[in-house]
């Protein structure tokens, strides 16, 4: 039992062991109600729901009514539960914080400024749900849940993924890399 | 309503399992791409083995079935996904 809390309390865990805990995870999505892990979907279910109280005539079209529906999903309540898990997570290893800044590898690159940070996040965001989109889902969603049942779409996503992402490292870092 | 229980608890568990691995820090998301910390990979191919073993053992068994495939799209996936890289560079999100 004091092993068990000593582990828990921990900041950060070997990749393993929480890739070990989160392939238990995705197995057991499959086994317990036949869907799948994903965030981005969620993401699209609530734009949905938000567009169609705003804007129903804008909203009312193929994608919004069958590809991805409107409304709080099984997605939707799955990430408020990724959220709450992190939040577990954080105050199980007493790191918990409220902060608003980056951190330090970001502040040494951009610079300290709050804005930036917040700038940067929300447009990288935006192109982060944009190319999901695109792929039929992110990482958890496509990479791993898709990886899950062997489906091309997901390796050929890791590779697009890893290429542009390297690409994009070397060029915000340059001479740093 | 216990389909959503159901996915409070695995999203608390995948949450939980991000946060101890470290991903939700930029530096880790965004040294992948540089080499020098291979954690994300590290724990995206664990859990793709422990998961690909436990589905296919399960429906070798005859417990369960396979829900959709994400269909495999060669342009969208692979465009979706250079986009996605971008943004998960930039932000370390």
């Amino acid at each position: 039992m004091n092993w068990f809390k000593t582990q828990i309390s921990k900041d950060i865990w070997s990749p393993y062991v929480a890739g070990i805990l989160l392939g238990i995870t995705g197995v057991l999505a499959v086994w317990l109600s036949d869907s799948l892990l994903g965030a981005s979907g969620a993401f699209e279910n609530l734009a949905g729901m938000i567009g169609k109280a705003v804007a129903p005539a804008a909203f009312d079209i193929m994608y919004f009514n069958f590809i991805m529906p409107a409304g709080i999903t099984w997605g939707v309540i799955l990430l408020a539960g990724v959220f709450l898990g992190g939040v577990v997570g954080a105050l199980s290893s007493k790191t918990f914080k409220l902060r608003v800044d980056g951190d330090e590898q970001w502040k040494r690159i951009f610079g300290p400024k709050t804005w930036k940070r917040w700038v940067i996040a929300f447009f990288g965001a935006i192109i982060l749900e944009y190319g999901a989109g695109i792929a039929g889902g992110c990482t958890s969603g496509l990479a791993i849940s898709g990886g899950m049942l062997l489906a091309p779409a997901a390796f050929l996503f890791i590779a697009a993924m890893f290429a542009s992402g390297i690409l994009t490292a070397l060029l915000v870092y340059r001479n740093r890399y | 309503m216990t389909n959503y229980i159901i996915a409070l608890f695995l999203g608390v568990a995948f949450g939980f399992s991000l946060n101890k691995a470290g991903l939700t820090r930029y530096s880790k998301i965004v040294n992948v791409f540089r080499f020098t910390d291979m954690a994300v990979l590290q724990f995206m191919m664990t859990a793709l083995v422990v998961s690909m073993t436990g589905l296919y053992v399960l429906r070798g068994l005859g417990w369960i079935t396979f829900p959709n495939v994400p269909a495999t799209y060669i342009v969208g996936n692979l465009i979706g996904g250079l986009v996605f890289g971008m943004g998960m560079a930039l932000t370390g999100f």
